[in-house]
């Protein structure tokens, strides 16, 4: 057992098969209403990914969710170093992100939507808004952390305070920036998820609730299935990128959780 | 005396630029909305936005609806509180749990729990179990991971020291382990609050027939903008007033131990 | 008297570091200790003496070997060997009087007879004007009081102390030293006493185990013919103590030109 779970994979894989045992024996020994057993969502998967139509609504969603992703690590990344760097910046920006922080952030679809019409614009927004936050933090947490020593040495050296931020801040604070965009994707991700379901307009709210309007149960089920595959390989993608780059930090164990 | 006055002046200064970007928010909303640059349908002053949640808050229906989100809020924080405890030191004491459970949660936590509401209005039904189901998927795993990490990274000497006074292993594991994990308990249960206050509106805005969630959906079905700030706003204060408290409770219960930033 | 208390015998260690293999962490050890014994395990950092210390508290299991406490052989912790460890210990959320009723609650003790328990050895320990306050708020020498004060509480017959000073500054240090001889003289408890420093395991003890490095075998025990009750003052200018020091100290040079 020890050395079976040793070979990268095979427990995840495990715990694939337990999930759908426990859903199995859910469904047909406690007889749940409302669950089918999971071999007919399986089967489900297989359509929904063939599938044309709904194969570009996923692949429109997850272009929307890269979209928003980026533009928030592009935003919040710089923000959140200086606020590290900066007692006035951090002073300046904290409360009124102490304030964002409890909106939910795809609850604001239908205002947003309201302004902006159904188009991109809106759902990117969103994404937008849902990843930029906890980005900010862990940069902000990351800067921070920074150690002054390393700065002076810098500053000896003859680096200017752009140049610092850029070369000695920046790499420095990387690990816990990385912490911060994993949480972020997979806040992307459930932002997308979140907004589209609220808007029912395209994408894969759009598929969820035409099965569920036309009872399509086991289509419903292979959707979820279908995100929460998405879902993990976002996280264990970016656990990826993250050993390969930075190979040099200890590992960060963090609560790769949150919500839209 | 200068070195005090200094202090004071920055920490004037810092609170001031803090309440800035605030400030600077709702001076534009209203300057935007008093001057006529969007029209009150899309974007109401504040001034009767706020008023009309003060006249809400005095309404029995809005508070019904109010009540019945709170109440799927706290009953699934609850029990998320509770499972996510109970297991977690559960894995912490005992390995074969643990490693039964750590592949478990690395496939589980980042999945987007709301698309499970579906699955979970079909096996719960429209009312209240099945948005407390979701929340309680939602907040469960801070609270799981956090309690875990936390019991974990106990020093071991604490619980030698218990048990060589002679408190037997479970003993040590519901009173030592879980009193020290105490800070990472509260900062994943905080966290898990917060999610859970935004996942109950969350869920009732896709499929419901009550709650605040349901508020803001009804008016932007009937152009009623006025009515969709209410309930987000509500949510929002909710949630501050939430954290604020735990922040309270945690300061009470942590007496003792080293401060956290 | 002389029965022997502590029976160690051919106790090593061996941990399976999963990335480099086994690591031998304590070699085979084998030593009697009799009742009243003040004991001190000497040796370089790493050499396994905390090991052995937790093998005999029943903290950690032996490889091999046994350890035998009048007569029973160890398999877990017990209130008759209580410990005092470097990094104090102490329950952070309790107070200093509730961090030493601990033991005498777990006793069985009522509360008013704990309580009044952890008075009498707050006296003992010159806290009696502390018992309120929280770990956090005492100095170093002040959290090993309480931590001695905690073991002591229920009466263990032997204390196993795994450098308890090694944290403190010099002054501290030797007044603690003084004080733990003064509390040892007056019911001469069985001590195991883990320390790197010389001259305290000569100032200190009857015996003192001298282990080589990793993995640590016992090299060498020096009986300290040392009359008490001891006063340092008095000490440094006796010959016998200086002859134990020089002696050890040379024993120990010599293992580092070994490896060198």
């Amino acid at each position: 057992m020890a050395r079976l779970n040793a070979i990268p994979g095979v427990p995840v894989l495990i715990a694939c098969l337990a999930i759908l045992l426990i859903w199995d024996l859910l469904s047909r020994v406690v007889m749940v209403s409302g669950l089918p057993p999971p071999w007919g969502a399986l089967q489900e998967v297989p359509v929904i990914l063939t599938d044309k139509e709904s194969l570009v609504n996923i692949l429109a969603s997850l272009r929307r969710m890269s979209i928003g992703f980026s533009l928030a690590v592009a935003f919040a990344v710089p923000v959140g170093l200086l606020m590290g760097r900066s007692r006035l910046v951090a002073a300046f920006f904290n409360p009124l992100f102490m304030i964002i922080y409890p909106v939910p952030k795809a609850a604001l679809m239908p205002i947003i939507m309201l302004w902006l019409g159904v188009g991109e614009m809106s759902k990117i927004l969103v994404i937008f808004l849902g990843v930029s936050l906890p980005v900010i933090y862990h940069s902000y947490q990351g800067s921070k952390a920074v150690e002054e020593k390393m700065l002076w040495s810098a500053a000896a050296m003859g680096l200017g305070p752009m140049a610092r931020l850029l070369r000695v801040v920046f790499p420095a604070a990387l690990p816990e920036i990385m912490v911060g965009c994993r949480t972020g994707v997979v806040l992307a991700l459930i932002t997308m998820v979140t907004s589209e379901m609220i808007a029912r307009q395209t994408g894969i709210g759009n598929i969820f609730f035409n099965a569920l309007d036309m009872a399509q149960y086991d289509t419903v089920y292979a959707m979820i299935i279908v995100i929460g595959i998405l879902g993990f390989l976002c996280d264990w993608g970016f656990e990826a990128v993250r050993r390969m780059l930075l190979g040099w930090a200890a590992p960060v164990h963090d609560i790769a959780v949150g919500s839209a | 005396m200068s070195a005090l006055h200094a202090v004071w002046r920055r920490n004037i200064s810092e609170t001031l630029a803090g309440a800035l970007p605030i400030v600077l928010a709702l001076g534009i909303w209203y300057v935007i909305s008093a001057w006529n640059f969007a029209p009150a349908s899309l974007l109401p002053s504040p001034v009767t936005v706020f008023r009309r949640f003060l006249v809400l808050l005095g309404d029995p229906q809005f508070l019904q609806n109010a009540g019945a989100t709170l109440y799927r809020l706290f009953v699934g924080f609850g029990i998320a509180v509770m499972l996510g405890i109970g297991i977690g030191i559960l894995a912490a004491g005992n390995r074969t749990v643990a490693a039964l459970m750590q592949p478990v949660i690395r496939v589980l936590a980042p999945v987007p729990k709301i698309a499970l509401y579906p699955a979970l209005v079909l096996m719960f039904g429209f009312d209240h179990s099945s948005k407390i189901a979701l929340v309680v998927a939602d907040a469960l795993f801070p609270i799981l991971l956090a309690t875990y990490q936390g019991a974990v990274a106990v020093d071991p000497k604490l619980v030698w020291s218990a048990r060589a006074a002679g408190a037997s292993q479970t003993r040590c594991l519901f009173t030592i382990v879980l009193t020290a994990a105490l800070p990472s308990i509260l900062t994943g249960a905080r966290i898990g609050l917060i999610i859970a206050c935004i996942v109950v509106f969350l869920a009732e805005m896709i499929l419901s027939t009550d709650g605040l969630g349901q508020l803001l959906v009804r008016a932007a079905r009937n152009f009623q903008t006025v009515d969709m700030f209410v309930p987000i706003i509500a949510i929002s204060m909710l949630g501050l007033l939430l954290n604020a408290a735990f922040n309270m409770l945690s300061k009470r219960l942590l007496v003792g131990f080293p401060s956290q930033n | 008297m002389a029965t022997d208390m502590i029976k160690i015998a051919g106790v090593s260690k061996v941990y399976d570091t999963t990335q480099r293999g086994r690591h031998v962490a304590l070699g085979d050890i084998s030593i009697d200790i009799a009742e009243g014994q003040f004991v001190s395990i000497l040796g370089p950092s790493g050499c396994g003496k905390s090991t052995l210390l937790y093998i005999l508290g029943g903290f950690v299991e032996a490889t091999t070997g046994q350890v035998l406490v009048n007569g029973q052989k160890v398999t877990g912790p017990g209130p008759d060997r209580g410990p005092v460890f470097q990094e104090f210990a102490l329950f952070p959320w309790k107070t200093v009087l509730g961090n030493v009723m601990y033991g005498p609650l777990q006793q069985g003790l009522s509360k008013e007879a704990a309580t009044a328990r952890a008075r009498e050895l707050l006296v003992l320990v010159h806290l009696q004007n502390y018992e309120g306050f929280y770990p956090k708020e005492l100095s170093g020498g002040m959290k090993q009081r309480v931590a001695l004060a905690r073991t002591l509480a229920y009466g263990p017959k032997i204390l196993l102390m795994d450098e308890p000073f090694g944290a403190l500054d010099a002054y501290t240090r030797t007044r603690l030293q003084n004080e733990l001889l003064d509390i040892w003289g007056r019911d001469r408890k069985t001590v195991m006493f883990v320390t790197h420093s010389v001259e305290e395991a000569v100032f200190l003890s009857d015996r003192v185990f001298v282990m080589t490095k990793s993995p640590g075998h016992i090299r060498k025990v020096f009986d300290i013919d040392l009359p008490r009750p001891r006063v340092r003052a008095e000490l440094l200018l006796d010959r016998r103590y200086q002859d134990y020091v020089i002696a050890i100290e040379r024993l120990m040079d010599e293992q580092i030109e070994e490896i060198a």
